[in-house]
């Protein structure tokens, strides 16, 4: 029961993010109202920067955020799962993946960020999600690489190496399989880093492109009449929060116990 | 908020504030008369907090250089002075030129002020003048600031004169010497330190913050300030903010959230000044799918001004009727004002053979308040007519460097709105390098070629009649507004420049009160 | 029973929110658990993993102490240069160029050509780099494509973002040992669960929601503090409380990382065996904290605190934006635009040192705990 508890803000979130576009009650780039307009009939969190329902974008905004935070986070666990064990069996493979580890934590990632989408004239999404993807990756790969070094030590694996298994087979069969909390857990935890990212970017206005509805950079659109209405920067703001947080409750309450020890020694 | 490219090149700014203020009836109310600027007469002390928008990695001292920030223009046309400044009417008045004349309308002969002296004291010399305006000349825009006029037409005349010659007959010289005609010493190698000729004298500069005190000894009269403090802000909402909490005295150039914001608050005064900005869109007429005339005007047809006005300048703008230079005197008022038709636009789509499964791009970029909001309500207002338009913002740099002059439909801006002719020459005639909208008609040529040539009367009152009406039929813009110039004040301050364009910055009668 | 377990152990893993925040710096990359690098694979003790790790400190001298310490500063030397190759790299693939954005709009093609090569942008990327790198020891860090000197604009602006940033780093680590104390203190509290959930929340939190939200809260409503920034004579902010909401904006989302980190290292040091017998020994709760837990926790702490040392940096870019505070932010974000490369190679390179900095002082951290302690 707590459980299930624990896991409805981030099922409503995420329903409210994916089926939010269906329930808009306006179409999200159509002027309702005065622009900055103060809640009112039809307009039940006021009026944007271009009189626009804020209701309706609110319900819009978070889908390609949740869909890209996601992918984001699904790259970063499965790559880091694949380099991250290969690097516990192969500790050549290891020492370059600390060396560009060492490299990255010297950038902050809004400066990669930066750097990256900018670099990438038309990359679009494609640019953040290889920007958020690159920033995220070293450190993932040194957590499952750490967590898979003990299973790499066991007997089992070191009985299958001298049965001359090849390194993909090691990978798949032997060492992955016991991980599985430890993926689950990364992943949630992969999840709300990429969210920062994504609204960070979004927020510098390296994302989606208006009229495009999008928490973060309805906190950007909206701050000039924070005063007129509040509404407009602060609903997208704390739905950005809670997206965060609910999933990484979500994560840590569907992780088995195992994985949760696992990670917390990490 | 790079203004400064369109005054680089838009040497003017002026305009009459009366017809204006007629013409704006259906903005908002003008701020309470208990908030109202200080009365009384002129009290003399006092050091007036400043604000306006700037980047910390864009500010340039050079007083001939470019000036992306509207704080270093504020800095510099406080402590330098143009030849000519905008006015209100005539659009051009004298500064440092006391007067100007010319016979032919290609040898002009600006006299300087009586008594004008640079800060170190030393007068102001023709020699002075001409070295610099061969000095602006020289910059890499200088032949787009000063068309018609290479270094070897700038002569000194004698102690306190200099002549310019152009290349044709011209009588757009004295505004085109409005802006950034401003004087050092002759052979000046370190433009920051120079001292200059203008009402304040620049004590400190920091970061794009300066203070400027009083020069006692200006030939104008001595400004009532005792000093002006410059302060720089990246964002207006950030400068309205420090406005409201008392951390500066004037925000100059807010936009108008920032009025909304401040309306019916206490003890702060809202500036408006009409016709301040045209955020036209641009749409190429030499080839691509706007090339054809009748797309162009189903466009013009599609478009609900009233609406733009009044969601992307929360109504702070007056609707326009795609001509620019809607605060000339001689701005055609005859012609028919469009409003939106979206059936005869429909017909026009249709017997264009206009492909409405397209989608085309509008590129637009975030440089002054409302202009990318107006591209997204413009795309949005398309929809209804069957166009699809997607709007791409871009970066300032990206949008200069690759879609300016060259893409199909973008949208521009321009500071400078009170004169039909000064539009003509530099964006609309056929041999202009910067040919928005690539737009090449011989009609337009002609009447543009004898406006220029006419001296004032009632030959280049028709010309001017008949080269707007060809620019109403078929240029490339589709100007759907202009936006009012907005400022805040703290109660107290008095004096401040009721202008358009970069007549904001004439800070030299404000004063405080007590 | 196991519920219970855990939470007597404090929160779980503090989580590696942040693209920046190794989860790899966790908790117990000191405790008993974890007290070596497995031969097999990479270390997991933290960022500091190419320098030496901590069990190999235990015996070792002063002088190797020394000597270590300088080959860790060699190698974060080299990574820091294939950092600037790369971000040298990345400005190359830049739309635009510094030519044309640092002239007039419309400026003549020729002109713009004069300019590349007054700047130097017709030589190939290597020596332009080559050149750059070869200044760098002298403190010359180029020209910008404004013709400043890069050494100079950055000198002008880094300051801020240095009391900024300091004061951010300061706030969080007094506030996020003084939570992870309390919280340690109370075990399964119901104070000690609301540390915990209150910081998982705005860990989570980026920077410009905080600030949205302090601003609207402190500012507009309130009216307590100034919501921005205005620049005094001297180059710095007018007045002291200009500070308080960018520096909180920062170090929020920060404070509740650190808490996590903190907590769960408290939590952790608190089964080793010293603390158990001082707890048998009958020393008040606050003295065996303070004196045998506090201390061998702080290895974790530092390199937790090390990583929230990019992430301050990273943040200020958009803190600065919002509050608009004077500092290297806005010029970053100006630059890049401006495909400003020396500048932008330049505030990567400061930013990079005081990043370095910091992890050095961590490694020190874990070096003199580790000598300190058998």
């Amino acid at each position: 029961m707590r459980t299930a508890l624990r896991l409805l803000p981030a099922g409503l979130i995420a329903v409210i993010a994916l089926a939010g576009p269906l329930l808009a009650p306006s179409p999200i780039d159509a002027p309702v109202a005065a622009p900055y307009a103060l809640p009112g009939p039809g307009v039940p969190l006021g009026a944007d920067e271009l009189g626009r329902n804020v209701l309706s974008r609110v319900l819009a905004g978070g889908r390609e955020l949740l869909l890209t935070s996601l992918v984001v986070a699904c790259l970063v666990t499965v790559a880091a799962a694949l380099l991250g064990t290969a690097a516990a069996l192969r500790p050549a493979l290891g020492r370059i993946v600390e060396r560009v580890a060492d490299v990255m934590i010297l950038l902050p990632a809004v400066l990669a960020v930066l750097l990256v989408v900018l670099s990438w004239q038309g990359g679009g999404r494609v640019a953040l999600v290889t920007a958020a993807v690159a920033v995220g990756l070293p450190y993932a790969i040194r957590v499952v690489c750490a967590a898979a070094a003990p299973i790499a030590g066991s007997g089992y694996v070191e009985a299958a190496v001298a049965g001359g298994e090849r390194l993909p087979q090691l990978v798949w069969r032997e060492v992955l399989p016991n991980l599985r909390a430890t993926l689950l857990i990364l992943l949630g935890l992969r999840f709300v880093a990429a969210v920062y990212v994504v609204t960070t970017a979004a927020f510098l206005e390296l994302g989606p492109q208006p009229p495009a509805a999008d928490w973060a950079l309805m906190v950007r659109e909206n701050a000039p009449g924070i005063l007129l209405n509040p509404w407009a920067v602060v609903v997208p703001s704390l739905a950005i929060g809670v997206l965060a947080l609910s999933v990484q409750t979500a994560a840590e309450v569907l992780a088995p116990r195992s994985g949760r020890q696992v990670v917390a020694r990490l | 908020m790079e203004l400064t490219r369109r005054r680089i090149l838009a040497t003017g700014g002026g305009l009459g504030v009366g017809l204006l203020l007629a013409a704006c009836g259906s903005g908002p109310r003008r701020a309470a008369a208990g908030d109202g600027p200080a009365t009384g007469p002129p009290r003399r002390g006092g050091t007036l907090r400043v604000g306006a928008v700037g980047k910390a990695s864009a500010v340039n001292r050079d007083p001939h250089g470019v000036q992306v920030n509207d704080s270093d223009y504020l800095i510099l046309a406080l402590a330098h002075d143009p030849l000519t400044v905008p006015g209100h009417r005539p659009n051009v008045v004298p500064r440092l030129a006391a007067r100007w004349e010319s016979d032919d309308l290609r040898r002009w002969r600006f006299t300087l002020a009586e008594g004008a002296t640079f800060h170190d004291g030393t007068p102001v010399t023709g020699a002075d003048v001409a070295w610099s305006l061969r000095r602006l000349r020289a910059t890499p825009a200088g032949a787009t600031r000063l068309p018609g006029i290479d270094a070897g037409g700038i002569k000194a005349d004698g102690r306190n004169a200099v002549i310019l010659t152009s290349d044709y007959p011209n009588s757009e010289v004295p505004l085109l010497a409005r802006l950034t005609t401003f004087t050092l010493k002759e052979d000046t190698t370190d433009v920051t330190r120079a001292p200059g000729t203008g009402p304040f004298r620049l004590e400190s500069f920091r970061d794009g913050n300066a203070r400027l005190v009083r020069n006692d000894a200006w030939y104008g009269g001595e400004p009532p300030l005792d000093a002006i403090e410059v302060r720089m802000f990246e964002s207006p909402q950030a400068m309205t903010s420090a406005l409201l909490t008392g951390q500066i005295d004037l925000a100059s150039n807010v936009g108008p959230v920032a009025a909304r914001t401040a309306e019916g608050r206490d003890g702060v005064q809202v500036i408006r000044r009409p016709h301040d900005m045209a955020m036209p869109i641009v749409m190429r007429t030499a080839d691509g799918p706007f090339a054809d005339e009748r797309v162009r005007l189903a466009l013009r047809l599609a478009v609900d001004r009233e609406a733009m006005v009044r969601q992307v300048l929360s109504g702070y703008g007056t609707v326009a009727n795609d001509v620019l230079g809607t605060a000339d005197p001689a701005y055609a008022t005859g012609l028919t004002q469009r409003a939106r038709d979206l059936a005869r636009a429909g017909r026009l789509l249709d017997e264009a053979g206009f492909d409405r499964r397209g989608t085309y791009e509008l590129f637009t970029t975030e440089d002054v308040p409302g202009l990318a909001e107006s591209a997204t309500l413009f795309a949005t207002q398309m929809r209804d007519a069957g166009v699809n338009v997607k709007v791409v913002k871009q970066e300032s740099a990206v949008f200069w460097d690759r879609t300016w002059l060259k893409a199909p439909l973008y949208t521009t801006y321009w500071g400078t709105n009170d004169s039909v002719v000064f539009f003509a020459g530099k964006t609309m005639q056929s041999g202009t390098a910067h040919n928005e909208a690539a737009w090449k008609d011989e009609e337009f040529d002609r009447a543009y070629r004898k406006a220029v040539g006419a001296t004032r009367g009632t030959g280049r009152a028709t010309a001017l009649r008949e080269l707007q009406r060809v620019e109403y039929e078929s240029s490339g813009y589709l100007l759907w507004g202009m936006a009012d110039g907005i400022d805040l004040a703290a109660a107290g301050v008095g004096g401040l420049p009721k202008l358009p364009g970069y007549g904001r910055v004439q800070l030299e009668r404000s004063w405080l009160s007590a | 029973m196991a519920e219970r377990l855990t939470a007597a152990r404090g929160p779980a893993a503090p989580p590696a929110w942040r693209a920046g925040q190794s989860s790899a710096s966790g908790p117990s990359a000191s405790g008993p658990s974890a007290s070596g690098p497995s031969a097999s694979g990479p270390s997991a003790s933290g960022p500091s993993a190419s320098g030496p790790s901590p069990s190999g400190f235990s015996a070792s001298r002063p002088l190797s102490l020394l000597l270590r310490g300088a080959a860790a500063l060699a190698q974060r030397a080299v990574l820091l240069a294939v950092l600037l190759v790369a971000v040298f790299a990345a400005m190359e693939f830049l739309p635009g160029d510094a030519a044309r954005s640092s002239l007039d709009r419309g400026a003549s093609a020729a002109a713009v050509a004069a300019r590349r090569v007054e700047l130097g942008l017709d030589q190939p990327l290597w020596n332009r780099l080559l050149r750059w790198m070869a200044g760098l020891p002298t403190g010359d860090l180029g020209v910008t494509s404004r013709g400043e000197q890069v050494a100079e604009v950055i000198g002008r602006h880094f300051p801020g973002t240095l009391l900024l940033g300091g004061l951010a780093f300061a706030v969080t680590m007094v506030a996020a040992l003084a939570l992870a104390v309390v919280a340690a203190l109370r075990p399964s509290s119901a104070l000690d669960r609301a540390i915990s959930g209150t910081s998982t929340v705005v860990a989570a939190l980026p920077e410009f929601v905080v600030a949205s939200v302090l601003v609207l809260l402190f500012a507009l409503w309130a009216d307590l503090l100034p919501a921005v920034t205005v620049t005094a004579a001297g180059g710095g902010p007018a007045s002291a409380a200009m500070l308080v909401l960018p520096v909180l904006s920062l170090a929020v989302p920060q404070i509740g990382w650190n808490a996590r980190v903190a907590r769960a290292a408290l939590a952790d040091e608190c089964t080793a065996p010293h603390v158990e017998a001082a707890v048998l020994d009958g020393l008040p709760p606050r003295r065996v904290l303070l004196r045998h837990v506090l201390p061998g926790s702080l290895p974790t702490i530092a390199a937790g605190a090390a990583t929230s040392v990019g992430m301050l940096l990273g943040g200020a870019v958009v803190v600065e934006t919002i509050f608009n505070y004077p500092g290297v932010g806005s010029v970053l974000a100006g630059a890049v635009r401006d495909r400003d490369t020396p500048l932008v190679a330049g505030v990567v390179m400061v930013t990079s040192v005081a990043i370095l900095a910091v992890l050095l002082a961590a490694d020190l951290v874990r070096g003199w705990a580790s000598v300190r302690r058998p």
